[in-house]
């Protein structure tokens, strides 16, 4: 789902501190609210609010962080609704069931791989940028 | 005020504020008068260290918020178990830098 490419941009430490939480928040939001996704986007995009005022490098990280929350809540919100209906919706386990699991699951540890490459990187002040989620960046987070 | 007196006070204070503040803080000071180094000494500077410690240990209550002066949002996070936990997340991640800025926001009053 992602791939990195490293571009060179300036910042001073605290900004790269404040563009790194952004990426280990969405992590520690991942540990409590596992059950429901709607938590990880909820936090991402508080974050992101208490953010808006900062300079472009942390606006531009945050943005891409609620980016791929929101996308990763569609794709586990669905997977979290075919499940339930399975328990208790009278639907039956079947191989497309879990195809759409495995793909989940893999979406959801390239992402959880590439957030802590991106918290690590961007703590060192190091600009990364993804793959999709970076042109979508680019087009909604303006210097 | 004296160059030494302003170099001292930054050196002693400047893990309060902003790194970008501290350049503004240290030319204001250098402008100012003498007879406001007392006063200015005198403003209460909240340690973000602290406040992420109050924020880890207390902050579905929202006692971080309340101890950097942001009654309000305090209230809001008492009421609602610190925004039903999310909140609280977020606050680790951002008491720090609002710790910052409202020790900044403390101090700009005596600086002018």
């Amino acid at each position: 789902m992602n791939s990195i490419k490293n571009v060179k941009f300036e910042a001073n430490d605290e900004d790269s501190e404040k563009a790194s939480n952004s990426y280990l928040m969405s992590l520690v939001v991942v540990i409590v609210g596992l059950p429901l996704p709607i938590i990880n986007l909820i936090a991402t995009f508080v974050f992101f609010l208490s953010n808006r005022k900062e300079n472009y490098f942390v606006r531009w990280h945050c943005t891409q962080a609620l980016l791929s929350q929101l996308t990763l809540f569609f794709v586990n919100s669905y997977s979290i609704w075919w499940t339930l209906s399975i328990f208790f919706g009278g639907e039956k386990f079947s191989n497309n069931y879990f195809a759409y699991l495995f793909i989940a699951l893999f979406f959801n540890i390239i992402e959880l791989i590439t957030t802590i490459y991106s918290a690590i990187q961007t703590r060192k002040g190091i600009h990364v940028e993804w793959w999709f989620f970076s042109s979508l960046t680019n087009l909604i987070c303006k210097p | 005020m004296e160059a030494q007196k302003v170099d001292m006070y930054i050196m002693s204070n400047a893990k309060f504020f902003n790194s970008n503040d501290v350049l503004t803080i240290k030319d204001r000071l250098l402008e100012l008068d003498d007879s406001k180094w007392t006063l200015i000494q005198t403003v209460a500077l909240k340690d973000p260290t602290t406040s992420l410690i109050v924020s880890l240990l207390a902050g579905q209550l929202g006692i971080d918020r309340f101890m950097i002066g942001d009654t309000g949002k305090g209230v809001g996070k008492l009421l609602t178990c610190g925004g039903f936990g999310i909140w609280t997340i977020v606050d680790w991640f951002s008491i720090q830098s609002a710790t910052r800025k409202k020790n900044m926001e403390k101090l700009l009053p005596f600086l002018h």
